[in-house]
């Protein structure tokens, strides 16, 4: 079985009027299917990367994943163990959650501004109680810093003193301080400017290599994913309509929405 | 096409700070010609953006103008740029609803904009803001809806009517379809393209994304840090850059290619400097792998009209 | 961190705003004098075993008629100096102007993080409650708990407690503009992503609403209590005037203010004049200090 298997994942939303509304003008229930039904696996160590335009659920994906979004349907298989299980007891499920963490969009609202560089990568440490003693977290945040292409005297500054590209690395530490084994990836570069976005795309292809991480990237661009992807798949409106190697994809689109997107991305390519 | 609708010639945008006085635009001179579209591409920061503000005299204090001249049709214009703001110079936001208002009908705005320009009467201008519509591939009959109606790419439809109605010499656009879908991109960027080229409309393009350079525009200056580190035609610059900071643009944009799958992209080490920490020479140096040791001394001047680098310089053409 | 301080915007700011500047020295002249009133007045206007009936109205700097004792701002009907009244009564104001803020926060932005975070009825029923209360004037609303606590205690707690009811009631009228701030910048920072990366790691509510998220809603907050600690002091002073605050062997500004009315007409003027004067310098300062801090902290107004 594959280390992360997506089964029949789906999230409905309400956007129903209130009752009272709804029995007085008579309109029916209007349920909104952001994801409807998705199957993807992904090996261990290597890259799924989900594609979609705005709308196609790949957000709420992302958010089911680490667990932010409880799914109205379907589960999500880590290592043989079903994160969704109710059954599971709250430190069990915490235990779990640990394995999965996530790199965010924005590298302005994903770090707490009021905190120290340090505090952030450490809070992870702390909580799951990785490491005993200040001395031993401070050295671990060092490291992680390092790791990342910053350096340890960084952990005393605040996030506003860092460019993009310098806030996405803190963010990735502070998902790497949990040692997990898998890694959301939710548009981690798409605020950033091309030759930033090339690094931090190295670093996390690096740090996948290093850590045998399992990557499900979340992205609207399929040229970023080209590099890194092991497998593609394609989100319209909430379902998965093709799933296909880089390679295959690009030379050999099956779906005409896929075609659509390759043809309609702005390509730096003449002739 | 080889004549110049707009010259901007040495221009600076400094903001007086407490800690200094800081140049956000850095003698910058640049031409417009006419029907052509220039592409302005950098990263944020750069001065692409402050460019187009600064043409439409759109800097607000505690930035200013301090040097530099701005001609328009032979027509100084960096004086009062009032006069030709709206009426021969149109501009284009990344937010549609910045030029919307969100209360009023579209076609109210529409004919209002009309009117302003225009001595025809108002039947005559709702005819031309229905035609203005259609061109832009909206149905006529939506002429009463309010902008909350239209989806994000409808909206930026209704937007580029607005900045053509009163038919204009010149579009400024600012990432004009950064907030859109790839698949939406396409079709606005198209439709803009084929507008301005009907009608002989020139346009500067301000965005970030070198695709968008590269499929739609005819010219592009790259800007770095407040300064224009190289210009020509894109297709000149984009296949053979000669700026090593454009070399690397180039190298580190993502493809969509069966082949690269596992090769690592090149990067640019490092960040654009902070306007407050310009180092000396040229604002590339500290970043660049071709650094001489004049680079780091003296501000290179754009070189045989192309770029701003001394390895263009005499017998250091290495490149 | 004091060099941090010294080299910011903010205190840039400050040195460069006169009116900031003044007001800021008159609410540290007065608080300095009320802190160490009993070094700086020249009697105990609360001791009453120090009071001489017989030099009440006298006039400022002007020699008693009866003592021939000379008093800066005069007496009152006691015979109280005015100048050391004031400085004691300035501190009570003061005083029950910073605990009754303090409460009022604590209070308010609890409620606040807690309506914001957790939505749902709690929200719904935190937020009517709040409406509700804005629809009567706060001083309404000070009186009200005043005259319940008043009836709840035993006759001869009343005077020993008066200080401490008077705060509560201030500060229970005072909450809601701070609940509703915050409750406002809460909605929007937890939609943030750090605190979704923070639920990651399996913190609960609390922790992120104390940890993550109060440290990013503070700072309007800072604005409200400047606001409000104004509003108090003027709150305290009005219950006083009215009788239902301070006692009158502990006068506060309002209470002299109170008995220097009654004079007024009779000539004797300076009892009302030089409380009322201290009264609205302080007010007026407190207030114009606010309007800067908002001014300031708020980027968009710049």
């Amino acid at each position: 079985m594959s280390f992360v298997v997506a089964k029949g994942l789906t999230r409905n939303y309400d956007l129903s009027e209130p009752l009272i509304v709804r029995a007085l003008t008579m309109r029916p229930k209007r349920i909104l299917t952001a994801v409807d039904n998705v199957n993807f696996s992904i090996e261990k160590g290597t890259t799924y990367a989900l594609v979609g335009e705005s709308g196609s659920g790949k957000s709420t994906i992302a958010k089911m994943a680490v667990g932010l979004l409880k799914p109205s349907a379907g589960t999500l298989i880590m290592d043989g163990k079903n994160l969704n299980d109710p059954a599971l007891a709250r430190n069990e499920q915490l235990a779990l959650r640990r394995r999965i963490q996530m790199v965010f969009q924005s590298p302005y609202a994903s770090l707490n501004p009021r905190w120290r560089v340090g505090d952030i990568i450490a809070e992870p440490i702390k909580a799951f109680g990785l490491i005993d003693g200040t001395k031993a977290q401070f050295m671990r945040v060092s490291e992680l810093l390092e790791q990342v292409g910053l350096a340890s005297s960084d952990a005393n500054k605040y996030p506003h003193e860092f460019s993009g590209g310098q806030r996405q690395r803190i963010s990735i530490a502070r998902a790497l301080s949990s040692q997990p084994e898998v890694i959301v990836c939710d548009e981690p570069t798409s605020a950033l400017d091309v030759s930033v976005q090339a690094q931090v795309l190295n670093l996390l292809k690096a740090l996948q290599k290093e850590y045998a991480l399992t990557y499900l990237f979340i992205t609207h661009d399929l040229a970023v994913v080209s590099t890194m992807a092991n497998k593609i798949g394609v989100l319209n409106k909430g379902k998965l309509v093709e799933e296909q190697s880089p390679t295959g994809l690009f030379s050999r689109p099956q779906q005409d929405y896929t075609k659509m997107l390759l043809n309609s991305a702005p390509s730096i390519n003449f002739g | 096409m080889s004549e110049n609708l707009l010259q901007i010639k040495n221009i600076s945008v400094t903001f007086k700070t407490r800690h200094g006085v800081l140049k956000a635009i850095d003698d910058l001179s640049l031409n417009v010609k006419k029907g052509e579209i220039l592409g302005l591409v950098g990263e944020s920061g750069a001065g692409k953006s402050m460019t187009g503000a600064a043409v439409l005299g759109l800097i607000d204090p505690p930035g200013r103008l301090s040097s530099g001249q701005i001609w328009y049709k032979g027509q100084r214009i960096d004086q009062a740029p009032e006069t030709i703001r709206g009426h021969e110079i149109s501009m284009i936001f990344q937010d549609p609803l910045v030029s919307l208002n969100p209360l009023r009908r579209i076609g109210d705005q529409l004919v209002e904009t009309i009117l302003t320009h225009m001595p025809i009467t108002k039947a005559e201008a709702v005819d031309r803001a229905r035609k203005g519509l259609e061109e832009v591939g909206i149905d006529p009959e939506r002429i009463n809806a309010y902008p909350h109606t239209f989806s994000g790419g409808m909206r930026q439809r209704v937007v580029i009517a607005l900045a053509l109605a009163p038919e204009p010499a010149l579009i400024i656009a600012d990432e004009p379809t950064t907030a859109l879908d790839v698949s939406v991109q396409a079709q606005i960027l198209d439709l803009l393209k084929q507008l301005c080229r009907e009608r002989g409309t020139s346009i500067i393009l301000v965005t970030h994304d070198m695709g968008v350079i590269a499929e739609t525009t005819d010219r592009v200056g790259v800007l770095y840090a407040g300064r224009l580190a190289e210009i020509g035609e894109t297709r000149d610059v984009l296949t053979n850059p000669k700026h090593p900071y454009t070399k690397g643009l180039v190298a580190s944009t993502p493809r969509i290619d069966a082949s690269s799958f596992d090769k690592t992209l090149y990067q640019i080490s490092g960040s654009m400097p902070k306007l407050d920490a310009m180092p000396n020479g040229c604002a590339f140096h500290p970043r660049c792998e071709f650094a001489l040791d004049k680079c780091r001394i003296d501000r290179p001047s754009i070189i045989a009209d192309r770029a701003a680098c001394w390895l263009l310089d005499g017998e250091e053409t290495l490149l | 961190m004091m060099n941090r301080f010294l080299d910011s915007d903010f205190f840039h700011d400050f040195l460069r705003a006169p009116v900031a500047l003044i007001s800021f020295c008159v609410v540290l002249i007065l608080v300095l004098s009320a802190v160490f009133a009993q070094f700086i007045a020249p009697t105990n206007p609360f001791d009453p075993a120090s009071l001489e009936l017989m030099n009440g109205f006298t006039p400022p700097l002007e020699a008693n008629m009866f003592t021939g004792e000379i008093f800066l701002l005069g007496t009152d009907d006691q015979g109280r100096d005015l100048f050391s009244a004031i400085l004691y009564g300035l501190r009570i104001s003061l005083f029950v102007g910073l605990m009754a803020v303090t409460l009022a926060m604590v209070l308010g932005v609890m409620l606040g993080l807690i309506a914001g975070y957790v939505g749902g009825w709690l929200d719904n029923l935190i937020m009517r409650l709040a409406d509700i209360q804005m629809t009567f004037p706060s001083i309404l609303i000070a009186m009200l708990i005043f005259g319940i606590a008043r009836g709840l205690l035993p006759p001869e707690l009343r005077y020993e407690m008066a200080i401490t009811v008077l705060i509560i009631s201030i500060g229970l009228s005072e909450w809601v503009p701070f609940a509703r701030t915050v409750r406002g910048s809460t909605m929007v920072e937890k939609e943030k992503e750090y605190v979704a990366a923070a639920r990651l790691i399996g913190l609960n509510r609390w922790q992120i609403m104390i940890r993550h998220i109060l440290p990013n809603v503070l700072g309007p907050v800072l604005v409200i209590a400047t606001i409000t600690f104004a509003l108090a002091i003027i709150a305290e002073a009005t219950l006083s005037f009215l009788g239902v605050g301070a006692p009158p062997t502990e006068p506060s500004l309002g209470t002299l203010i109170r008995v220097g009315q009654d004079y007024l007409f009779s000539g004797e003027w300076w009892i009302l004049l030089f409380p009322a004067v201290t009264l609205l310098a302080l007010a007026l300062a407190v207030n114009l200090l606010g309007d800067w801090l908002r001014d300031t902290l708020n980027p968009r107004l710049k």
